[in-house]
Parts: structure tokens; sequence; C-alpha cells
């Protein structure tokens, strides 16, 4: 017997970066070129594959509730509504621009005083743009480990490592439990 | 009544639904799916399956029951419409006491808010395409050239200096090499490499302003300062705040302008010509110069205390000759840019050219070279430089390293008619060109244009 289990999870990051269009991969399998900035927040479900753990004897099969955010440019207390009850979050760059601009403070850090036990993933998006084990790469490397988070390079337009991202999120959580 | 009050929050796009103790749907208002077209059935009645906005948020739900939280609410939720579109509304769930003392309910008041959650959304996306259009430029700019080529020893030394000093942006950089060196380059490879480089990075070249306009080109000045002042201006230092402002060919700054230049950089202080009002910036300096600026200050040129304050960062910029091991990289390096935007299929330069290259003397540096490259990629007929694309001044004619005498004239010495007429016999010497000549009379090409187009002369 599988028990489902809902799971609400956060995007997170700079405008432009790609959560949007990480999520419609994951969940429609679709991608668009044209880029539309969110506002407020977009929620959509998405079944994952039910996991059995050793440990336990039932099959587990997580519903994520993926909370697509707009950027956040100044945090406040309905943000912090907006985090709240999180389980995980992805928190999404964009390789093409400069990792210096794309700083995570503003909201990983109230993210994280909301959900302490909430488990957290850097995705580095729009591999494709880049040098394949470029500097670039190596740097967003160094920059995750500083962070002691596990990072994934993604591409949402090749759907390269986005459905790895999510799975790994799912046994982090899971694992957690 | 109710009918009434319910036909009036419809039109202000504002509903209700009210849930029981179990969380489980227990009233609709009427006009509810007009506003909130939601997909439900007889099964799906629970509060967090028609609206998983709320999943996570158990403990706040169970703290309005208790009457321990009045009210909580989501802003700017996003949802599909029937159009396709997306649908914006501000969810609000309240204490139940405030609607039934005897039953535990929650109520769910929804209010539609796309008109100015769209407006909202669209003024953001134009500022978020801006901003996204200004780093995709920025990241070209790095990416087309602002990069310095070459493995040497030298090269890696100046890498390791811009790597380093990037950081701390308040250090003032002073670059030394002769012209062509690529001084300009490290300037801006500084300015990419800092935390600043989003920031404006603005250059100046002293010997190009004449001397009476500098210092409002570099302070700015007040409407009034002076006779054509007629309405206030900004200067260089303040165009560049936050970022880098780049001044060339410092020791070309004029001896009076240099204290109050000076006072800047101590206390990052300044007031604009014709103002009382001490201003403030953060822009980081970075001079250069082709001059020895040590002989400068012994020939009273330069102020010492303004070399000393300079002499923080210092970094000299080998000459291409020393560089020999990079020649061809950089020649490469050129040719692969110029190939493709002159779109010529230019794959290699050939040994006999390679040679060639590697044999001269490059007294006008690396901008020398990417000239000869230029031209080369521009003559070559087929895939490959050929050593007769490759047109370099002839070592056996090449210009003599001698300083001109200049000859005192009989009567009426006048240090204005001197210096023309050294200019114009330089030019004289070089036919013309304007390049040799100033290298001749061991000035800059900016500072020879400027006292050229001084002195009026027409070569």
């Amino acid at each position: 017997m599988t028990i489902e289990v809902s799971k609400k999870i956060c995007m997170l990051g700079s405008f432009g970066v790609g959560k949007t269009s990480l999520v419609r991969r994951f969940v429609y399998n679709l991608f668009d070129e044209k880029y539309l900035s969110t506002i407020g927040v977009q929620v959509t479900q998405k079944k994952m594959p039910p996991v059995t753990l050793a440990k336990k004897s039932q099959a587990v099969a997580f519903k994520f509730i993926l909370w697509d955010l707009a950027h956040i440019e100044k945090f406040n207390e309905l943000i912090r509504n907006y985090f709240r009850g999180s389980n995980g979050a992805l928190v999404v760059f964009d390789l093409s621009r400069s990792l210096s601009i794309q700083n995570p403070d503003v909201f990983l850090k109230p993210f994280k005083e909301t959900n302490p036990d909430s488990k957290i993933i850097f995705i580095a998006n729009k591999y494709d743009l880049v040098e394949a084990e470029g500097p670039v790469v190596e740097e967003f490397r160094q920059f995750a480990k500083s962070h002691q988070v596990p990072c994934f390079m993604t591409s949402a337009k090749s759907g390269d490592n986005v459905e790895k991202a999510f799975n790994k999120l799912a046994e982090m959580i899971l694992e957690a439990e | 009544m109710l009918e009434v009050i319910e036909h009036i929050l419809a039109e202000k796009k504002i509903v209700f639904a009210l849930f029981s103790e179990n969380q489980k749907l227990v009233q609709l208002s009427r006009h509810f799916k007009k506003v909130m077209p939601i997909e439900m059935d007889s099964v799906t009645t629970h509060l967090l399956d028609l609206f998983p906005e709320f999943v996570g948020n158990e403990s706040e739900i169970a703290a309005l029951y208790k009457g321990e939280r009045k009210k909580y609410v989501l802003e700017k939720i996003g949802r599909p419409n029937q159009d396709g579109d997306i649908s914006y509304y501000t969810f609000s769930l309240t204490s139940p006491k405030q609607i039934s003392a005897r039953e535990k309910n929650l109520l769910l008041v929804i209010q539609e808010t796309s008109n100015e959650t769209n407006l909202e959304q669209k003024i953001q996306q134009q500022r978020y395409e801006i901003l996204l259009l200004q780093s995709s430029l920025t990241r070209a700019a790095h990416s087309s050239g602002v990069t310095i080529i070459g493995e040497s020893i030298q090269i890696q030394h100046i890498r390791d200096f811009v790597t380093k000093i990037a950081k701390y942006h308040n250090s003032i950089v002073l670059l030394e090499g002769e012209t062509g060196t690529g001084k300009n380059l490290v300037a801006r490879m500084i300015h990419n490499n800092s935390t600043q480089a989003n920031a404006p990075f603005v250059e100046v070249n002293c010997a190009s302003i004449p001397d009476n306009l500098i210092e409002s080109e570099i302070f700015g000045y007040e409407k009034g300062a002076f006779t054509n002042a007629v309405s206030p201006k900004k200067g260089l230092l303040e165009e560049a705040d936050g970022g880098t402002l780049f001044l060339d060919e410092i020791a070309e700054l004029p001896l009076a302008l240099q204290a109050k230049f000076l006072s800047f950089l101590e206390t990052k202080k300044f007031r604009r010509l014709g103002s009382t009002l001490e201003r403030t910036v953060t822009t980081r300096i970075i001079a250069a110069t082709n001059h020895d600026l040590q002989h400068a200050v012994e020939r009273k040129e330069f102020r010492l205390d303004l070399f000393y304050r300079l002499n923080v960062l210092r970094l000299r910029l080998p000459p291409l000759r020393e560089l020999s091991g990079d020649i061809l990289r950089m020649a490469d390096h050129f040719m692969n840019i110029y190939a493709y935007d002159f779109k010529k299929k230019i794959k290699s330069i050939a040994p006999e050219a390679q040679r060639k290259l590697l044999a001269y003397r490059w007294p006008g540096n690396i901008r020398e070279l990417r000239n000869v490259i230029e031209r080369a990629v521009i003559f070559a007929n087929e895939d490959i430089i050929e050593a007769h694309d490759i047109l370099l001044i002839d070592h056996d004619q090449q210009l003599p390293e001698e300083v001109i005498e200049p000859v005192v004239p009989p009567d009426d010495l006048s240090l204005h008619d001197m210096e023309k007429r050294l200019i114009l016999q330089a030019l004289s010497r070089t036919r013309g060109n304007q390049t040799r000549a100033a290298r001749l009379l061991g000035l800059s090409l900016d500072t020879l244009r400027y006292r050229i187009k001084k002195y009026e002369i027409q070569y």
C-alpha cells in the first residue's frame, strides 16, 4: 500500500533565472523561450513516484505542492506566509549571469528561519548556455559548497537534470522523516 | 438582504466559502464560481484539496480554529483561468469566532485582484527585461575582448594582480606602461572583476581635455560657475559613482588641479565648481601613465604627495617585445575577432607570417599588433594569413630613436612657437602619420591631436 503525502516545495531565486520554466519542464514537460515574469505565487502539483524506504514497510508517494515564487526584492511578513510550512526549497541561479548579482541572502535566511528543518538544493540553471565544466560551473560548485548545499546543473530548455534535482529533494525529505 | 450583499460583493469580485470544523466545505457564496472557477465534486470538499495553497499551513489553520489567530492572508495567488491566462487572488482565512459563537467554522474570503496585479506584472516585466538585457550586455562585453590573452609569467602576473585587487574597491590603482600595452583593458578587467561590475566604468584621457576644462569635467559645476554654465552638470567623479573612474595619462593633469584631486583621494569628498556643498562618492580611481611619474616628480611636473597617494597598487604593463611567447596567441585572438567581424573564414597564420610577427620589435605594442592583424585579415585571400599580408614598418626604415634636436629661434623665443614647430617637424618627418609623429615626440596620440588642434596645425 502506498501513502500519499503532500509536501510544500518553494522555488526561490532572482528574476529570470528560470524558476517557472523548471516547474513547467518538471510538471508538464514543456518549455517556452518567452520570458514572462512571475508575480506573487503560482501553485502547481506533481505526484512523485512512490518510494519505499528500508526502515519503513510502506511505500510513500509525495505530492509536491510547488510554490513558484516571484523574485523577492525585500522580505516582509506576507512573504513569510508564502514560506510557512515548506518542506524544501530549490534555490535557482542563472549560470549565464554573474553570481554576485544573484545574492540569495535576501530570501534564504528568512526561509531557513521560517522552516529550520526544510531541505535545500541549489540549482544552476541555463547550463546549456555556458561551457560544460568551465570556470563558471566550477565557481558555482564552490559557491554551493560554501553554503553546504547539494547542487545540480540543469537546463529547463533541454530538460537535463531537472527531474534528478526534484528527485534528490524528495529523497532528502524522505530520509529526514 | 444576504442575496443583495452577496451580489454587491461579487460585483467587487469578492466571494467567500465556509468550512466546517474538519475543514470540509459547508457553503459557497452565490456567485463563487464566477469569480473563482474551481473544479469540485462531492468527494473533493476538503480545504486543502480545493486550495492546496494552504498545504503546510496546518498549524496556522489550527490556530485560527482555536481563536489564537484572527486572520491568515495569502496575496497575489495566481491560478489559470478558463481563457488560459492567469487570474490573481487574495485569500483571507478568518477566525471562526467572529462568524458564529456556536460552531467552529473557517471563513475563506477570496478577492480577485487580477486588474491591479496584471498592471503590476507589466511594469515588473519591463523592469526585469531591462535588467536582463543589461546583464546580457555586460556578459557580452566580458566575453568580447575584456580579457588579457597570454600564458607568459608576465601575463599571469597581471591576471593575479587583477584578481587580487579587484575586490578592494577603495584602493587606488596605478597602471604604468608604454603606449598600446593595454592599460585601458586592464582597468576594465579590474572593474569587471570587482563587485561593482554593474556600476559605471567611466574613462577620461587627461591629455585630451584642455587645461581650463578638465576641472569642470572631473568635478562638475553648478549653474553660473562660469560664463557658459547655464545649468548644473555632474562631473565624471559623480558619473562613475559606485563604479570606476579611469584617468588615462594622469601625468598630464595640470599641476594646479593635482592638489584638488589629491584632496579628493584623501577624503573622497569634493565640491563642484561654483558650489559650497561638499559631495561624497564611492568611485574607485584607476590612473594610468606612459611616463615615468618619478621623473615627472623630479622635474616638478607632478606633485610628490599625489604620486605617493597613487602609488598604492602599482602595476607595470610589459611592452609586447618582452612577451614574445604570447605574440602568436594574441595574434590568433585578434585574427578570430576580425575574421568574425569581417565574416571571413580565416583559420590560421602561416609559419612564415608567424616568423615575421616574432621578429618585429612592436614599438606600438598590442595596439599595433591588433592593427596589423586587422589589416592582414582584410587582405588575406584564402583561409590563412600569409607573410605578405603582414605589413610592418620596415626595420631598416624604422624611425630613428633619437630625439629631434630643438633649435632656439634667433629672436623672440616663444615656447608655444617652439612646440608648434617641433610638431610640424615630426609630422613632416613621418609624412603626416600622427601615430608615428607622436611616438617620435614622446607624446600620446591623444596629446598630439590635442596640440595639433590647439595650434591649428594643418598638415
